[in-house]
This record gives structure tokens, C-alpha cells and sequence, in this order.
């Protein structure tokens, strides 16, 4: 039996897909559908392959580490390509129901060409190949949300450019250094020379700095909120659902391997990075509470899901001062139930503006009570963002609290609940209209069937994950990534 | 042995499939609707009357799934939850039948059945539970699965209550998933065992202990409408009258009071949670809250207002009734577990019927209605009666024990909150029943409705009369076997075992 | 052999259906078919008067176990109770033909054979559980009895007995609790055997005495019988002696009379049946109407029975000499009552008899009625009016607390907007990059030094 390369199909695939979607553009849909299946195959295929053989180390054209580019699978990246191609899916299908060909035929070739960086940057196993592959997702993402069109998309698309350009740069800084200093930019080998230097410190800086941009962190999530709402729903949630965890995922890789710099005292650089954890816990707290808050006083729903998203981005800067096991797990657990209950939100809100060619929430209740399948999509995910049980938030809520509980540091699993009571509450807040009755009648448009299903269908499988749960925390366990962070 | 394992689970299923199947059906399609529900309540009915025998006779019927590592969701069909799963199923038959005759033609029934099921679903659930997170999912499922039913009418005032709902049950939940996990970090366990399993901890973890015991029942508190914690259940009187019915009596309420129970007995164990010193404060707020719910319920003039702040004042005899540690109380405390909810649901029921075929809201338009309404009226004196405590109705069955159970743990103030409660309860229900029988009619109904042949739809007159026999019957008959009663005395053996 | 099976198994049936066949026929839906169900329903109870055996039948299944049995004594009751509901049968069609066909009628007959279910039930009853629930039921049935007059006056009289039932009720199941931690058997016999040991023993008698005098309209807890005597009609008066019949069985029944001595509860009832004695003579004799003159009549002979039962309870002797006559005394007031209201609804029909100083047994009665309703006024004025005035009060706080909560939200949004301003984005950026190097820094200084 021949091996198959999954690692490299995974990442020429979309490309491939791209460009035949870009040179034959009246049967973009159709090639584009076809990819993500593809895709989505060939990841099941690599998932396979990594759950029979562990984790795996690929050296692209034979050529060994210092000199060619090696491609990497453990757990924790296949966990990302895993949620990447679901999301992917998803998302491939529900734009072909939405775009028109005129957009369509921009669309589907950016799209794949985004998927291809993100599964190269989860693939990537240096530093540089990294930056590259981040530098190739953020332009596509900038040219995804100008897609739209107006006024608005274009400002906001204006202004994720150059936090994308300015985030990526300071990453690119930081690389510098550390290749300067080390002479390698291969994690592997980093992670054994880094020692603690003024370079160093310099390049963490700038490094993490230029991640928190990018993620949106508060309080540089300021670009967020524009740039996902005004994009099409499908790029919407592609963004929240994916482009922002890529920098998360490299942040955390650094984190675990880069960060803990193993030549020095053992306990003595791990100060460091306890502070630097407690700042970004500091952080991720500000940003439950900012991104609640400002969700609340939306009076757009696809603002009110953006901020929903800042919010949720701090969720996953609480595992930093847990520094357990189990709180990574748990953060990983819940980036990836945050991006599934994310799509299917988003995917809503695109259906409920779709129909009613407006998404304010104070009028909501002249659409919601039409569109069933949609307000259940949204309900359902909304109980997952909320960590109530059975939903694979609440999985990683249980997680985090009791990662929390366990360190002694409790208040952070505070923040977790007050977090999750104001998601119940900006998510009723839209909800209670699909069950008020409106004396004005709709101009209704018409919303694909598709559509709709994708999205409860998404929702759902963010319910499911709450009950199958052992399953995705084994696969993480694959090449133990977080086995060096035990404390 | 197969079946052993997955019998609960199934008992879980049928309604929860049903439940998906209904979301799914057209709005128009009502046959197949009702005669879904029926069966799935039948269904549910008989495999509930096999696993009742079956663990009589010393079956162990248990579903294992793995949620967690190290954490399974486990439903476990013990001699407790078989007290509320027997009640959960045999009240929603009823339930569904009065509902489906209450919403005809009404707008929205599958969307409303189809979380009616869901609803059920979530209380079968709570009441299998084998451990406490199984418990917790089940419990934030029934949060989540009665908001769209009390808001179903869609008014302004739904919403509210609604909203005021969710704010207190999902801080309630809140509290409850903190306290849960943080018992987990310090046992590495959270099965439901008899006669508790935290009293092996070492005693350097009491203080904490007592934390958690404080926040598990404040969370559960909110359901079960605890004297501060129960501003959400009047108000949420507003939902269609069998989604009263179904909270008040069966699901959310009793959701509430049957959590307290496992946290006290399965949890804590009964005596551990006396020497830790936090079943007296649970007893006097217990004590506290029938006193002040009665007395509320006093002014109240609209009747399911009254009957709201009256089931405030009864779920806490179940508390009462577990705080008071002594097998005799526990007896009281799980008997009424079942018996409030036979008697309740027959007030709501006749509520619903008085608002459905004659417009009546408010005690003070009830003048005389017995005399048109004689089934229905006939069958909310027994409930009321029952709820005073008058013998020989399953109230007295309750009462007696509690006070019993107080003497008998040495606690004699229990008897004067006892006392105080049913003379509070004559006090707002014998009115009721005095101007209901034998004062004049007003004239006209502020909304008559003509159903034929008999006072009202027979889908609507049939449940609450069965009701009523029940109520009766589970007094009179008390000691018969399988009676909640002889049921309780068999749980108890089992918590009280020397 | 077969024969003694059978004979056992026909009185144990009958046995039943004494209290049985009434409660059965009470359901409009059966009685409304059957011609003469009234008389119908009295049949098991002639049969067992008519049987000169004793009998007990015991219901495990029943509440807690019950029994119920008949012998001499009780036989004598029953006879007295079947007399007395007969007669009134064969007065109610006189009586009825005002409210022939309406509604208070149909409930009239409802309550009329509730009440006998409870009357025999509790002549029959051998334990202390089945006494409550039979004389509970008879309780609250002779109330609608009473109060389906529809005489406003009639509602007062129910309003007072229903009161005075509910307190009695009260202190009867504080008793039933009291004797079960006693015993474990509920049987009157056990009772009697294990109360006269027990430390409760003065409270017990004490709750029993008051419980059952508020019951049977005993002074001074008999506000409620002249009131009722007054106000009901002819038929229904005639059955007035009932529910003082039963209180008064209660006390026999129930207390352990000729076992124990208790000289100081004894003197104190034997004074108050003096007091209760002379109170009729003076008040009630004096002062009321012909119609109400059966209640005094009544107050003075429970009066009288109370001075027996003191003497019997502060000397065992004399009980068990004369204890016997009890029951005798007990059936010859019910008869007796029954014949004076006879006597004087047929006086009062011959030559209409003048009524003399009506409203005296009003006003003395008023105060308990404003008794009841005084607390709900007490309780509104002190605490329960004000508390929705507290949550007013709570509610406008939280809607200064919303509003504050909207105005830092607007500021939020301030706050946020600026923060999407580049420059501000752009320092706190670099401070956070210099910030996190410095976080660094520190840390590895430290470690190097």
C-alpha cells in the first residue's frame, strides 16, 4: 500500500483548488464545493494516519531540518486543522447558497487560498514558515472583507490591513532576533538554545504584542468588531471562527516551546512567564468583562456576535495563569467549541439579514418567528458560548473551572462565570424575540434552505461535542504537546 | 443484562425523541402530533412501571457513558429517583392531554409541545442521575427547555417573566456548576452514593465543605424557590396554565427540591450534614419561607398568583422535611415530593379551566362558579383540602410525618411552623372555596365559552378530576404497597441503614 | 366452619358499608339515579344496629392501618345517630319544598350524606387516626351544611364553627403526633394503656379536652351553636346535636379515663362545667330566642358532662363505677336535643311564638369573627402591607441603579469608540510589546544576579 502524503495533499489541495477556481470562474462553485470535501477527506485521512503512526515529522522535498522546510503534526496542530476543515465545510457549503456568481467568483478562490495558509501555518514547524503563512492568511482575510463592497466594509477592511501588516511586522521583528541570536528558526531547535537574553526578552515583546494584535485581545480588539461585522456572513465567520485562532495557535505553541527557556535555573525564568501569564490573564479577564458588556449594548446582531467574540478570546487567555494540563486542554477544547457555535451563529445572523435585509435587534421579532430552523441555530449555539451543559462550552468551562480550582487561583474561574451569565444574557436578549408576536408585517426575502440547515447543523454539532468529549481531548494528547508545561 | 444497561437511557429517549420528532412537524399537523405524544407518554409510563418492579426487586439498572475522562454521564434507576420518575411520568400523561385540549387551535404547538417533551426529557433526566454533573446537565436542560414555554403567549409580560426566570436560574446555575467542580477538585469523585460520600474528607476541609454545601443549595434554591430566591415564580405565572401546572408540580420546582434532597442525602449523607451544623439554618429557612410565602399568598387576588406563592410555601415542607434530621422527616419530606405535586397540579388544572371556559382570573370573579364548573370546582376543594392538610388526603400523609419526624429529632418548633402554615393555608383557601360553592353568581362570566355536553372540553375535565382521585386515593391508601408512601419508608431504610 | 368464615366475612362487609354506602351515594352522579337514596343509605347502619354482635374489621391498607369495630357501647350511638338522621329524613321533604330544584339543594345532599359517612365512621372507629378523619369529614360537612342555608346569619355561624374546627383539627393532630412517638399502636385501647405512663400525659389530656370542647360547641368555645341553632333551617337544626354528640364521644374515646388521675386538669374542667352550667342557666336561658333555646339546653348539659368527666379524671374511681353511663348520657343528649328542636319548630309552627331580645347573641359572638379577620389585618398593617411597599421601594432602587448602569454603558461606549481611535490603538499596542519585555527583563535580571 502506497503511504499517502496527507501532510502536503492537506496544503496543495486548496491551492490547487484556488487556482482552478480563479481560472475557470463559471465553475467556481462546483471546484470550490469539491475542494473542501476533498479537503475535508484528506484531513480525515492525516487524522488517521497520525492516530495509527503518533505524531508525525515531514521534511518537504527530503530535505532535513536546519535547511528545508519541515512540516509538523502533533496533537495540538492536528486539533486546529481538525476544526479548520469542519468549520471549512461548513462554511464552503453556506457560501454556495449565498454569494451570487459575481461575488462568488472572488470569493471561493481567496477562500481556498486562506484555507491553504491556515493548514500551512498549523502545519509549519518553524518560526519563519510561520510568519509567511500568517502574512498569506491575513491579506486574504483583508481581501475577503472588502468583499462586500460599501462604504463601510472597505474603512474596515482598511483598518484590519494595517493591524494585520503592523501585527504580522512585530512577529516578524521578534523572528529576527531570535534567528540573529540562535541561528535557527525551527521551534525544535529553539526550544533547546533559547536561554534567557536581553534579545530574548526583546523578541518575546514584540512577538507576543504583535499575537494579541492579531487575536484582539483587549484592548487591541478595536478592529475586530467593524471588520466582522461588515464582512459577508460566510467571511464573518470564518474570521471569528478561524483567522483569529491561527494567532492564538502560534501563541501557544511559542508558549509551550519556545518560552520556557530549559538551559536556565529551572523556577527562575519560569517567573518571567509567570508574569508575563498573569498579564495576559489580567487581560483576558478585561476582555470576559469589556466584550460582555459592549455585546450587550449592541443594537446590531452582527455586532452583538463580534463582540461576542472578544469576549470569548479572553476566555482563552485565562488557561495562560493556570499553566495546567488541564486548562490548555481546556482552552483548546474551547476555541474549538467557540469556533463551531460561532460559525453557526454568524451563519444566522447572515440568514436573519438575508430575510429581512436588516439586523436590528429591536425588530427582530417581525423575522425571527419565520425562520425556525435559524433562531434554534442561534439558540443552540448561543448555549454553548453560555458553558451550559450539554454543549461543548460547557465542557470547556467544567475544564477551565476545575483547572482553576485546582492551581488555587479561583477568581479566574470567577471570571468564566460571570462571563458565561453575560453571554445569557446578550444571547436572550435576541432570543426572547422569536417569541414575541409583531403586529407589523415583513417584507420577507428568501433564505436558502441550505442555509439554514448548515447553520443548525453547526449549532448542533456544538451541542454533540459536549457529549463526546473524551474523543477530541485524546487526540490532543498525540506527541504530548503541553508535556513540558506541567508545573 | 443488556437491557439492564440501557433501560434508563431509554426511558430518557422517549421523550426526547419525541420531543426532536415534534420540533420537525408541520403546525398542521396535529393528529400525529397528539398521538406522538401520547405514546411517547405511554411508552415512557410502562417502561417506568418495569423499572420500578425491577428495582423493587433488587435490579440495578444503570447507563454508563463516558463525558469526561474520569467523568461519566451516569443514569442510574435507584430507589429515590424512582419516587420522581414515577411522578414526572405519570403527570406528564395527564399534562399532555389537559395541554393538547387547552392549546387547541392555538398558534405555535409544535414549537410548544416540542419543548413540553424537552421539558419532561430534562426532569426524567435530573431524576435518573447518577452523579452530580449528569444531575447539573439535566438541570441547566430544564432551564433552558422551560424559557421558551413561559414565554410562549409572546406579550410583553411573558417576556419579562422570562427574562426574570433566566436571570435567577442561571445565576442559580452558575453557583451550582462552581460548587460542583470545586467538590470534584477536592473528592476526584461525584457519584451519588448513599449516606454520602464526603465524610471520609479529612476535617481540615469542613470550612470548605460548608462553602460548598451553602452555594449547591443556593444554586438549588432558586428552583425550588427558597424564601429570598423565589421572586421568579410568581411571576412566571403569566405561561398557559398546563406549563404551571407542569412547573409547580413536576418539573422545575420539584427539580429544585429533589436536587436539595440528593445533595443532603446522596452527597453530604444526612448525618454528615448534621454534624457539619447546616441542616438546622436549612430547616429555619425552610421554616421562614412557608410562613412568608402563606402569607403572602393571603393578599393575593389573583388565583394563580395565590396558587403560585402557595407552592413557594409547600416545596419547602420537602426541605423542611430533609433538614430535620430522622428517618420519620425524611419520610415526610420525599412523600410530599410526590403528594404537593398530585395535589398542585390539580389546582393549576382547575385554574386553567376556569380561565379557559369562563374567563376567570381573579378570585373575586369566582362567585358561585361551582355551580357551573361542579366537576372542576369539586375536584380543586380536594386539592385544596389536601394542601391544608385534612385528612384522610395525601396532605395529612405529608404533615404527619414532618411533625412526627420534628418531635421525634427533638425539634418542637417545627410543630408551630406546622401548625401556623395550615391554618395560613385554611386562611387562603377556604375563601376560595366558600365564595367559589355557595355565594350567587355574578350574572354573567367575563368570557363564557360553550363546550357542549359537558361543563368544559373533556380533554380539560378529565385530568384534574383524575388528579383529584389520585390525591385522595394516595392518602387513603397510604400504606397499600407501592404507595410513595411505602416508598419512602424503603428509600429511608436505605439512607438510615445502621 | 364455613359458616363462621362467611358470617365474618358478611359483618366485616357491613361493617364497611356503614360509612361506606353514604360516601358512595354522595357523588351527585349516583345518587341523582336511585329513588330513596337517602333511606338507602342508612340501611347497613340499621342492619348493624339491628345484629346484636360485635364485630372489628381491620384496614391495614387504610392511611396507617385502621380498624373499625362495633360493640354495646357504640351500637347504642349508632342506634341514637341512625334515629336522628331518619327523622330528619322524613322532615325534609317539608322542609324542602322552598328550595326544591336548586342548586343549594343538590349540595345540601352532597353534605347531608358526607356528614353521615363521617357520623358512623366515627361511632365505628376503633383507632385515634380513623376518629380524626371520620369526625373531620363530619366537621367540614355539617359547615356546608350549615352555610348552604344562604342566610347571612347562617354564614356567620359557619364561619365561627369552621374556625373553631380548623383550631380543633390543629391541636387534634399535635395530639396524634404526641401519642405516636408514645406508641406505635394507634388503637384506643393502646392508647389509653401507654398515655397513662407517659410524660405527656397532662398535655395530651389537655389538648384532647380543648380540642374536642371547641368541637362540640362545649363553654366557653361555644360561640358557634346558639349562632348555628338560630340561623339554620328546621331540618338541619335537628342534626345540630351531632357534631356535639361526636366531641363528646371524642373525649371519651380518647382520654384514658378511669386509668389515670390528674386531680388539678380534673378540677379545672369539673369548674368550668359548673361555670358552663350556670352560664347557660343565667345567660342563655334568660336572654334568647325560643329558637336558640336547644343550644343552651346543650351548653348546660355538656356542662354537666364536663363536671362528670373532671371527676372522673381527678378520681379514677368514680370513672370506672360509673363510666359506663357515658355513652348512655351521651345518646340520650343527642335524642334529647333532637326532640326539644322537634318540639320547638312544631310549637313555633302552631302559634307563632314570640322571639324575644334578639340581637344579644350577636353582639357577644362578634369578637371572635373579628378575631380571624383582625389578624389579617394586623398582619397587613405590620409587615405584609408594607413589604410590597419595601419592594417598591427596592425597585425604584433598581431602576436608579439601571440607570446608572445605562450611563456608564453610554460611557462604554465612549470609552470604546476612543479606543478605536489609531492612536490610541497604536500606544497601547507598544506599551503592551515594552511592557511584556520589561515582564521579561525583570525576571531574567533577577535569575542572572
Amino acid at each position: 500500500m502506497i503511504e499517502m502524503h496527507w501532510v502536503v495533499i492537506v496544503i496543495l489541495l486548496p491551492l490547487t483548488g484556488a487556482v482552478v477556481c480563479f481560472l475557470w470562474p463559471r465553475q467556481t462553485v462546483v471546484s470550490g464545493l469539491i475542494t473542501a470535501v476533498g479537503l475535508f477527506a484528506s484531513v480525515l485521512g492525516l487524522t488517521w494516519q497520525v492516530l495509527e503512526q503518533g505524531a508525525l515529522r515531514y521534511a518537504v522535498g527530503g530535505w532535513g531540518a536546519p535547511l528545508g522546510i519541515d512540516l509538523y503534526v502533533d496533537g495540538l496542530s492536528l486539533l486546529m486543522l481538525i476544526v479548520t476543515a469542519v468549520v471549512g465545510l461548513a462554511i464552503s457549503v453556506y457560501s454556495s447558497a449565498y454569494f451570487r456568481l459575481d461575488r462568488a467568483k472572488h470569493f471561493w478562490p481567496l477562500w481556498l487560498f486562506l484555507w491553504a495558509a491556515l493548514n500551512a501555518l498549523f502545519l509549519s514547524a518553524d518560526i519563519f514558515n510561520i510568519y509567511v503563512t500568517l502574512e498569506l492568511m491575513g491579506l486574504a482575510a483583508v481581501a475577503l472583507v472588502a468583499l462586500s463592497g460599501g462604504a463601510n466594509a472597505l474603512t474596515a477592511a482598511m483598518r484590519y490591513l494595517l493591524v494585520s501588516l503592523l501585527g504580522s511586522l512585530f512577529y516578524l521583528m521578534g523572528v529576527a532576533l531570535l534567528y540573529h541570536s540562535y541561528g535557527s528558526v525551527d521551534i525544535a531547535i529553539l526550544s533547546q538554545r533559547v536561554e534567557s537574553s536581553p534579545a530574548v526578552w526583546v523578541a518575546i515583546g514584540l512577538m507576543v504584542a504583535g499575537l494579541l494584535l492579531k487575536t484582539a485581545l483587549f484592548p487591541l480588539h478595536f478592529w475586530l468588531p467593524p471588520a466582522h461585522s461588515s464582512a459577508p456572513a460566510p467571511v464573518s465567520a470564518l474570521l471569528s471562527a478561524l483567522v483569529v485562532k491561527a494567532s492564538f495557535y502560534i501563541l501557544l505553541r511559542l508558549w509551550l516551546e519556545v518560552f520556557p527557556l530549559t538551559n536556565t535555573v529551572p523556577g527562575q525564568f519560569a517567573l518571567g512567564q509567570f508574569g508575563l501569564a498573569q498579564i495576559l490573564g489580567l487581560l483576558g479577564a478585561a476582555a470576559v468583562l469589556w466584550g460582555g458588556i459592549q455585546a450587550l449594548r449592541q443594537t446590531r446582531l452582527k455586532l452583538l456576535v463580534a463582540y461576542s467574540t472578544v469576549l470569548q478570546i479572553g476566555y482563552l487567555f485565562l488557561a495562560f495563569p493556570l499553566a495546567s494540563i488541564i486548562g490548555w486542554k481546556a482552552a483548546l477544547y474551547l476555541l474549538l467549541a467557540h469556533a463551531v457555535a460561532k460559525t453557526a451563529m454568524f451563519m444566522a445572523a447572515g440568514n436573519i439579514l438575508f430575510y429581512g435585509g436588516h439586523d436590528r435587534i429591536a425588530d427582530l421579532d417581525r423575522v425571527a418567528q419565520r425562520l425556525p430552523l435559524t433562531l434554534s441555530a442561534f439558540g443552540l449555539a448561543g448555549i454553548s458560548l453560555m458553558g451550559l451543559p450539554p454543549s461543548g462550552g460547557f465542557i470547556a468551562k467544567w475544564l477551565l473551572l476545575e483547572a482553576a480550582i485546582r492551581s488555587g487561583q479561583w477568581w479566574w474561574g470567577l471570571m468564566l462565570i460571570v462571563g458565561g451569565l453575560l453571554t445569557g444574557a446578550y444571547v436572550f436578549k435576541v432570543i426572547g424575540y422569536a417569541f414575541t408576536r409583531s403586529d407589523l408585517p415583513h417584507e420577507p426575502g428568501f433564505v436558502p434552505k441550505r442555509m439554514e440547515w448548515v447553520a443548525l447543523v453547526m449549532a448542533l454539532l456544538a451541542i454533540v461535542l459536549g457529549l463526546f468529549a473524551p474523543l477530541p481531548l485524546a487526540l490532543l494528547e498525540i506527541g504530548s504537546p503541553f508535556g513540558e508545561s506541567l508545573r | 443484562m443488556n437491557w439492564d444497561t440501557w433501560l434508563p437511557l431509554l426511558i430518557v429517549l422517549s421523550s426526547l425523541l419525541v420531543a426532536l420528532v415534534i420540533f420537525v412537524l408541520p403546525e398542521d399537523r396535529s393528529k400525529t402530533r397528539t398521538t406522538l405524544n401520547l405514546g411517547g407518554a405511554a411508552l415512557k409510563i410502562v417502561l417506568v412501571g418495569i423499572m420500578v418492579w425491577g428495582v423493587f426487586n433488587g435490579h440495578h439498572y444503570e447507563t454508563r457513558l463516558p463525558l469526561l475522562p474520569g467523568l461519566d454521564l451516569v443514569l442510574r434507576a435507584d430507589a429515590l429517583s424512582m419516587l420522581f420518575v414515577a411522578l414526572s411520568a405519570g403527570l406528564w400523561m395527564l399534562t399532555t392531554v389537559y395541554a393538547v385540549g387547552y392549546l387547541e387551535d392555538s398558534p405555535h404547538r409544535s414549537r410548544f409541545f416540542g419543548f413540553f417533551s424537552l421539558c419532561v426529557t430534562a426532569t426524567v433526566g435530573v431524576a435518573l442521575a447518577g452523579n452530580l454533573i449528569t444531575f447539573l446537565l439535566f438541570y441547566e436542560l430544564l432551564t433552558l427547555a422551560t424559557y421558551p414555554l413561559i414565554v410562549h403567549r409572546g406579550t410583553e409580560a411573558a417576556r419579562k417573566a422570562g427574562r426574570t426566570y433566566l436571570i435567577y436560574t442561571l445565576a442559580g446555575g452558575a453557583l451550582l456548576l462552581l460548587a460542583t467542580i470545586w467538590l470534584y477538585t477536592l473528592t476526584g469523585t461525584l457519584e451519588f452514593t448513599a449516606r454520602g460520600f464526603l465524610s471520609t474528607l479529612d476535617s481540615s476541609h469542613h470550612p470548605v465543605l460548608v462553602i460548598i454545601f451553602v452555594l449547591l443549595i443556593t444554586g438549588l434554591g432558586v428552583k425550588a424557590a427558597i424564601f429570598p430566591l423565589h421572586g421568579w415564580l410568581p411571576q412566571a405565572m403569566v405561561a398557559p396554565a398546563p406549563v404551571s401546572a407542569l412547573l409547580h408540580a413536576v418539573a422545575v420546582v420539584k427539580a429544585g427540591a429533589f436536587g436539595i434532597i440528593r445533595v443532603v442525602y446522596d452527597v453530604f449523607g444526612i448525618e454528615f450534614s448534621a454534624s457539619l451544623g447546616v441542616t438546622l439554618p436549612l430547616a429555619i429557612v425552610a421554616a421562614v419561607t412557608i410562613i412568608y410565602a402563606s402569607m403572602r399568598a393571603l393578599f393575593q387576588d389573583d388565583l394563580k398568583r395565590r396558587l403560585a406563592f402557595s407552592t413557594v410555601s409547600q416545596v419547602s415542607y420537602i426541605i423542611l422535611g430533609i433538614a430535620i434530621v430522622g428517618p420519620m422527616a425524611t419520610i415526610g419530606g420525599m412523600v410530599h415530593l410526590v403528594h404537593q405535586g398530585v395535589m398542585k397540579i390539580t389546582l393549576f388544572f382547575c385554574a386553567g379551566n376556569l380561565a379557559e371556559t369562563l374567563g376567570i382570573h381573579k378570585i373575586s370573579e369566582m362567585n358561585g362558579v361551582g355551580r357551573r364548573m361542579p366537576w372542576t370546582m369539586a375536584a380543586f376543594t380536594i386539592g385544596a383540602f389536601g394542601m391544608i392538610g385534612a385528612p384522610p388526603l395525601a396532605g395529612f400523609i405529608s404533615k404527619w410525618y414532618l411533625g412526627l419526624g420534628a418531635l421525634e429529632a427533638g425539634q418542637d418548633w417545627v410543630i408551630f411552623v406546622l401548625a401556623g402554615s395550615s391554618l395560613l393555608n385554611a386562611g387562603y383557601f377556604l375563601p376560595i372555596l366558600y365564595v367559589s360553592w355557595f355565594k350567587e353568581p355574578a350574572g354573567s362570566w367575563p368570557a363564557e365559552r360553550c363546550f357542549g355536553r359537558y361543563e368544559t372540553a373533556l380533554a380539560l375535565l378529565a385530568p384534574p378530576v383524575i388528579t383529584a382521585i389520585l390525591a385522595l386515593t394516595l392518602g387513603l391508601l397510604a400504606s397499600a404497597p407501592f404507595s410513595p408512601l411505602e416508598w419512602a419508608r424503603f428509600i429511608t431504610t436505605l439512607e438510615y441503614a445502621p | 366452619m364455613n359458616d363462621v368464615l362467611l358470617l365474618d366475612f358478611l359483618m366485616t362487609l357491613l361493617l364497611l358499608f356503614v360509612p361506606g354506602l353514604p360516601l358512595l351515594l354522595a357523588f351527585p352522579a349516583l345518587h341523582s339515579r336511585l329513588p330513596w337514596f337517602r333511606y338507602l343509605a342508612l340501611l347497613p347502619a340499621v342492619i348493624a344496629v339491628a345484629i346484636p354482635e360485635a364485630h372489628s374489621v381491620e384496614l391495614p391498607w387504610l392511611l396507617f392501618g385502621s380498624e373499625l369495630g362495633i360493640e354495646n357501647s357504640s351500637r347504642l350511638l349508632l342506634a341514637m345517630s341512625v334515629f336522628l338522621w331518619f327523622w330528619v329524613m322524613v322532615l325534609l321533604p317539608a322542609a324542602r319544598d322552598r328550595s326544591e330544584g336548586r342548586p343549594e339543594d343538590k349540595y345540601s345532599t352532597v353534605f347531608f350524606l358526607l356528614a353521615m359517612t363521617g357520623n358512623f365512621g366515627a361511632i365505628l372507629a376503633m383507632d385515634l387516626v380513623a376518629f380524626f378523619v371520620f369526625s373531620t369529614l363530619l366537621g367540614y360537612s355539617f359547615y356546608g351544611l350549615l352555610v348552604s342555608g344562604r342566610k347571612n346569619k347562617a354564614r356567620r355561624a359557619g364561619r365561627v364553627y369552621l374556625v373553631l374546627l380548623i383550631l380543633a383539627d390543629l391541636l387534634l393532630f399535635e395530639v396524634l403526633l404526641i401519642t405516636v412517638l408514645t406508641t406505635e399502636n394507634l388503637e384506643f385501647a393502646a392508647v389509653h394503656q401507654s398515655m397513662a405512663q407517659s410524660d405527656s400525659l397532662t398535655l395530651y389530656l389537655a389538648l384532647v379536652v380543648f380540642a374536642f370542647a371547641a368541637r362540640a360547641g362545649i363553654w366557653p368555645l361555644h360561640f358557634w351553636l346558639p349562632l348555628a341553632y338560630r340561623s339554620t333551617r328546621p331540618a338541619v337544626a335537628l342534626l345540630l346535636g351531632i357534631p356535639v354528640v361526636i366531641g363528646l364521644l371524642g373525649i371519651v374515646r380518647w382520654l384514658p379515663l378511669g386509668e389515670i388521675s390528674s386531680p388539678e386538669l380534673g378540677l379545672i374542667i369539673f369548674g368550668s362545667g359548673l361555670v358552663a352550667m350556670l352560664f347557660a342557666i343565667f345567660a342563655g336561658l334568660k336572654m334568647a330566642q325560643l329558637k336558640m333555646l336547644p343550644a343552651y339546653a346543650a351548653i348546660l348539659v355538656t356542662g354537666l358532662f364536663f363536671t362528670a368527666v373532671g371527676a372522673g379524671l381527678a378520681d379514677p374511681v368514680i370513672w370506672s363505677h360509673y363510666g359506663r353511663f357515658a355513652y348512655v348520657f351521651i345518646a340520650s343528649l343527642g335524642s334529647g336535643l333532637a326532640v326539644l328542636v322537634f318540639a320547638i319548630s312544631w310549637l313555633q309552627v302552631r302559634r307563632d311564638y314570640p322571639a324575644r331580645s334578639a340581637g344579644y347573641a350577636d353582639d357577644s359572638n362578634q369578637w371572635v369573627e373579628r378575631w380571624s379577620g383582625l389578624v389579617v389585618v394586623w398582619a397587613g398593617n405590620t409587615g405584609f402591607d408594607t413589604l410590597p411597599r419595601w419592594r417598591v421601594w427596592w425597585l425604584a432602587k433598581m431602576r436608579h441603579l439601571w440607570l446608572l448602569i445605562r450611563i456608564w454603558q453610554r460611557q462604554m461606549g465612549v470609552y470604546e469608540r476612543s479606543l478605536q481611535r489609531w492612536g490610541l490603538a497604536i500606544t497601547l499596542f507598544l506599551l503592551l510589546a515594552i511592557t511584556i519585555t520589561f515582564v521579561m527583563a525583570s525576571a531574567g535580571l533577577s535569575s542572572s544576579i
